[in-house]
């Protein structure tokens, strides 16, 4: 489980009178679940990119993980904490046609060569917790409920301090939205992952314990919730 | 990463296949002009090696060359008999054979000659070498069994045939990889005498003798005239089949187009040249005279290379053009890898080496299809003219593969530096 603590973060695009993101600062419990809404464009998938580290903020900024400093990393240095302790799962999955379920699941652990000799099994075993059995299946063949569910079990194999999602039930049908928002949390819980969601979904945004929404950038408000927790 | 790579080229397997094609087919190109154009070089090399001097009469030493030496049909101006007779009884010569054309037999030519080339050119594969007027040897090339009767027919196609005289096959040389392999070696004298110039046995009147020994068109099939009207033609009939051989050369020897002659050394070799250079004959070493050849030819070779080089250039514009779309959408796909934990290393390697494999693959499929039409095309050139031309690589060609790979290696790097220094974020949006 990680803590966040963020400083200062501004985020601009050349062309843009004001910052796309312009936080403050920001901290988030380790263990918290946390749930990010607002408008669309409002800055919130940039936040997530700020977060992982796939993009940087302005000078001046920290992005504090369990008090390390990613703002302050290499590239290089980042992409190997990202793969260690980020848990990313995206809105249109990112998986690769031609590889099956499971091969999707190590593929960066294999990439990075971080794989442990019980990775293979902690694949089959996360694929089993969402509610998968063929591992060997191949992902174009698959549902995109069942899809989304293979990209959460890709995100949790190295057992992510934090898991991050964008819009994780957006382009899904109710049905497997439902099941993918209470994996997200069943598993953040069982894994021991803090849990930040960006969601409109209120069946997603309503089991979590507090709320920030972003408007314009800025943080509009923060709510905690607790009598709703999970 | 291997599985990863494999998947991806799987599933984008058309384009990968135009892209293995294209590169393919454009190194086949430059690799089949390259050693099409070095068998020819060396194997009309050592067609030409295997005849140290030939003698003729002075004009186009390329002409001597093409007819002594390529059995190619063309009009030769005569030389005196009488150089035959002085060559034979010349210490630094080995063996010297006279060679008189004039005949073919199904496009097979016929060249007079003597036992001495019959038997110093191969060894005899079957059967044994002439040894009267009316029998004749064969080239490895030629398909006809043995005892079998050519009827020369007078010119290359289209001429009368001799209704005189039939050779009889004898016996069969062992291959050379020179055009002499299509060769149906007959005794001079036989071809003197469907030619109205023989100079012995038959009492030719001295005139005659004079006469041919000074026309630069007898014994040359192209002059249907001289042959007409010489006043030996009555004489055909006269063949006697059965005539001994005479290889005893005198100044009488009727006028011949080329002598072949194989010094005792390379000294004698370097001399006999000398003295037979000028004074009524021109003597050459085919090999110089090639060389020669080649240099004028070196052009044309350029004018090749040069359309080689051009096609190769295109068809490296449209890879790159095919690949930068083939691999941009995936650019991105695996750029957004990095954003899963995948480090930015293994972004590059993956665009490099799925690229890399398609033009490796490309390249050694082009030689070994470069490979392949060359041998074809040697093996259809070796038809026709029964010159061997050796089809292979030679070690300067590693050099050149590995330049080629390292070029194409660098090639690829473009697009997977792209996807390197693209960032994850972007991919993510895309
Ligand atoms: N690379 C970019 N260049 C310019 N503007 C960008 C770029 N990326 C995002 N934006 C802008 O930043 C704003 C925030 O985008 P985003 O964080 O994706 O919003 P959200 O996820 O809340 O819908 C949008 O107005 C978007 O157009
Ligand atoms: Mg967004």
């Amino acid at each position: 489980m990680l803590s966040l603590d963020i400083n200062s973060v501004s985020v601009s695009y050349s062309g843009l009178p004001t910052p796309v993101l312009d936080i403050a600062s920001l901290s988030i419990e380790a263990g918290s679940r946390v749930a990010i809404t607002g408008a669309s464009g409002s800055g919130k998938s940039t936040l997530v990119h700020i977060l992982t580290g796939l993009e940087r903020c302005a000078a001046g900024g920290s992005i504090r993980w369990g008090g390390v400093d990613i703002a302050e990393m290499s590239e290089r240095s980042r992409d190997r904490w990202r793969g260690a302790h980020i848990g990313l799962v995206m809105q249109d999955f990112h998986l690769f046609p031609g590889l099956s379920a499971v091969d999707n699941i190590l593929l960066p652990a294999r990439l990075s060569r971080a794989v442990k000799p019980g990775d293979p099994d902690r694949a089959l075993m996360l694929l089993y917790a969402v509610g998968l059995c063929r591992a060997d299946q191949t992902i174009e063949t698959m549902s995109r409920g069942e899809m989304q569910r293979v990209a959460i079990a890709r995100a949790l194999l190295r057992k992510p301090g934090v898991l991050i999602a964008d819009e994780p039930t957006a382009s899904l049908d109710s049905d497997s939205g439902d099941a993918v928002a209470r994996l997200l949390i069943d598993l953040s819980v069982s894994n021991e992952s803090t849990l930040i969601v960006v969601s409109h979904d209120p069946r997603l945004t309503g089991r979590l314990e507090r709320r920030i929404t972003l408007s314009a950038g800025r943080i509009a408000s923060d709510r905690e919730h607790r009598e709703k927790a999970a | 990463m291997t599985r990863f790579i494999f998947a991806d080229l799987r599933r984008l397997w058309a384009g990968s296949l135009v892209v293995v094609l294209l590169i393919a087919f454009a190194t086949a190109l430059g690799v089949a002009v390259t050693l099409q154009e070095r068998a020819l070089r060396l194997g009309s090399a050592r067609a030409a090696d295997r005849f140290d001097l030939v003698v003729g009469a002075p004009g186009s030493e390329t002409q001597l060359l093409l007819s002594s030496v390529f059995l190619q049909p063309s009009p030769l101006p005569l030389m005196s008999g009488d150089v035959l007779s002085k060559l034979a009884a010349d210490p630094r010569v080995s063996w010297t054979a006279p060679v008189g054309f004039g005949d073919s037999f199904s496009g097979y030519p016929i060249v007079g000659t003597s036992t001495a080339l019959a038997t110093n050119l191969s060894a005899m594969s079957e059967g044994r070498v002439f040894s009267k007027a009316s029998e004749a040897v064969i080239g490895a090339a030629v398909t006809l069994p043995l005892g079998y009767a050519v009827k020369p027919m007078h010119g290359t196609a289209g001429g009368e045939t001799h209704t005189e005289l039939a050779y009889r096959i004898t016996g069969r040389l062992a291959p050379t990889g020179t055009s002499w392999d299509r060769a149906i070696l007959v005794p001079i004298q036989a071809v003197w005498g469907l030619h109205g110039m023989d100079a012995y046995g038959h009492e030719a009147d001295e005139a005659h003798a004079e006469n041919t020994a000074g026309d630069p068109a007898a014994g040359v099939p192209q002059d249907e005239a001289a042959h007409h009207d010489d006043p030996g033609h009555g004489e055909h009939a006269a063949i006697d089949p059965d005539a001994p051989l005479d290889e005893h050369w005198t100044a009488e020897t009727p006028g011949l187009p080329a002598i072949l002659v194989k010094p005792k050394t390379i000294a004698d070799a370097y001399k006999l040249r000398q003295d037979y250079r000028g004074n009524g004959t021109l003597a050459v070493f085919p090999g110089e005279v090639l060389t020669n050849l080649y240099a004028t030819l070196g052009d044309a070779k350029r004018v090749l290379s040069a359309v080689a080089v051009g096609a190769q250039i295109l068809v490296a514009a449209a890879v790159l053009m095919v690949t930068v779309m083939h691999i941009g959408q995936r650019r991105r796909q695996i750029g957004a890898l990095r954003a899963f934990g995948a480090p930015q290393s293994a972004v590059l390697m993956i665009v490099w080496l799925e690229l890399f494999i398609l033009i490796a693959l490309g390249i050694l499929l082009g030689f070994a299809i470069g490979y392949g039409a060359a041998m074809l095309l040697s093996a259809m050139f070796s038809g026709e003219s029964g010159i061997v031309l050796p089809v292979g690589f030679i070690r300067d060609d590693v050099k050149s593969v590995i330049a080629i790979v390292l070029f194409s290696a660098v090639l690829a790097l473009a697009p997977a530096l792209l996807a390197y220094r693209q960032s994850p974020a972007a991919a993510l949006r895309a």
